[in-house]
This record gives structure tokens, sequence and C-alpha cells, in this order.
């Protein structure tokens, strides 16, 4: 439903995109990256289960006879922290995307709340591309890291996790001497 | 201390505290939903996809959703 990795994707477009750029490839972190909020969350959840025999052991079973409207009120806040976590997570998963297109590979970074990052580079002005692997979790899933080296003073382009790394980095540099580049 | 603890949270100092605790907690929280409203709708525009309205109508309605808690913690506190 949520692919990381799609070549020629339909129904999809960015902002800036020209009327005659195509998007080619459109790529996002691995979905095992998103295991750093899934289990913070998962966590979270069980909190309210675990708390109440900690608490007796430790002495503090008082706590436990508040009125039932605040213990309520303590299960909703729990409850909307891991509605939060999972909902920014999957947020910043799904929005923060790598695409190449016919003329251009655009880099769409939300880091925080409210502050936006987008890093385009033309295809022509690419002059390199590496792609590395390292770790145990990389190996067996299969992602890594694309480095993009662009010409001129523009900063390189690094696609942080995605899957099928070597892959995607052929792939661009395909797309290069098609497009004429170096 | 058993006993402590229980008159302890059962007074009304301790209460209010509580309840003054737990609205500012919410009041913040709607707060940040509200930006994540803003923040989908940024998202939403830079990146088009057919999951976009959906995820923007969830973000609103998350949003009213924080907001409604306050309304309703302080009427039930």
């Amino acid at each position: 439903m949520f692919p990381s990795y799609t070549e020629n994707p339909s129904n999809v477009c960015f902002e800036g995109q020209d009327p005659d750029e195509t998007i080619l490839l459109l790529l996002r972190a691995h979905p095992i990256t998103n295991l750093s909020w899934i289990i913070p969350a998962v966590i979270i959840f069980f909190i309210p289960f675990l708390t109440p025999p900690i608490l007796n052991n430790l002495g503090f079973g008082g706590i436990l006879n508040l009125p039932a409207t605040y213990i309520s009120a303590a299960l909703v806040i729990n409850y909307l922290l891991v509605l939060v976590i999972t909902f920014e997570g999957f947020l910043y998963w799904y929005f923060n995307v790598y695409i190449v297109t016919s003329k251009n590979i655009v880099d769409i970074d939300f880091h925080s709340i409210l502050f936006k990052n987008i890093d385009l580079a033309p295809l022509k002005n690419v002059e390199d591309t590496s792609s590395n692997m390292g770790g145990i979790l990389k190996a067996i899933f299969n992602y890594g890291h694309v480095i993009v080296q662009t010409a001129g003073a523009s900063e390189n382009i690094d696609f942080a996790n995605v899957p099928n790394p070597h892959k995607v980095s052929d792939f661009i540099l395909d797309r290069v001497h098609i497009a004429g580049g170096h | 201390m058993q006993a402590g603890n229980l008159d302890l949270f059962q007074s009304p100092f301790i209460l209010e505290v509580l309840k003054f605790v737990i609205l500012l907690i919410l009041f913040f929280y709607a707060i940040f939903a509200l930006l994540i409203a803003r923040q989908v709708d940024l998202m939403s525009k830079t990146l088009i996809t057919p999951v976009s309205p959906v995820v923007k109508a969830i973000s609103i309605i998350h949003g009213g959703f924080a907001v409604g808690f306050i309304i309703l913690v302080f009427g039930l506190l």
C-alpha cells in the first residue's frame, strides 16, 4: 500500500514539477526504519498495564486511589501520546521522499515541524553516484545510502536508507547518460 | 505509608494541582496538534499523492479532538 521503491509511479506529483517532467523513480526510507518510532509507541501503549503493579511494589499504590476521572484523563494523555508518535512517524516517513525525474533529482525533507528542505539537482549536473550498505539490518533488509555527487557549488544529495541502493545508484547513472550528462 | 498516600491523593489541593497539570498538558498537545495540521497541509502541497487528502483530513480531525479534550476534561474534573 505504501511502497518505498516505485518506478514510474502514477497519481504522484510534487511542487515545482514541470508539465513535461515525468517521475521515473520515487523512493522513501525502507519501512524497517519505522521501527525507531514503532517500538517507543508500543512501549508507551503498554505503560498503563505495567504501571499499577510497579506503583504497588514501590509503595505508591495510593496514586491509584485517585478519582476515576483523573485516571481516565491520564489514560487519554497516554494514548494521545501514542497517537501523535505514530502519526508523526508515519508523516515523516511518507513525505520524506527522493525523486528521480526525467530532468532532475529531487530530495524532499521535512526535518521537524514546519521545516521543509528541497534539494534539486539537474540530471546533467550529476557527476557520480555511490551507494553503501553497512550494518546487520541494512544487510538483511537490503537498504542503504546513495550519494549523488553534483557539479558546481551545490551540495551532494544523499538518499538515506533507501531500498536497493546499488540498483538506485545504477538507475540514476543510466538516466544521467540518457540525459546527456557526465 | 499506604494510608498517608491515600489521604494525600484525595486532598482537594492535590486534585486541583493535578487538574491544572492535566489541562496544561492537553493545552500544549492541542497547540502541537494544530501545528501538525499545518505541517500536513504543507506536506500535502509539496508531495501530491492519493493519500494526501486522507492524511490531511485525519490531521484536522485530530486537531479538533485535541481541542475538544481540553473542554471535556475541564468539564469533567
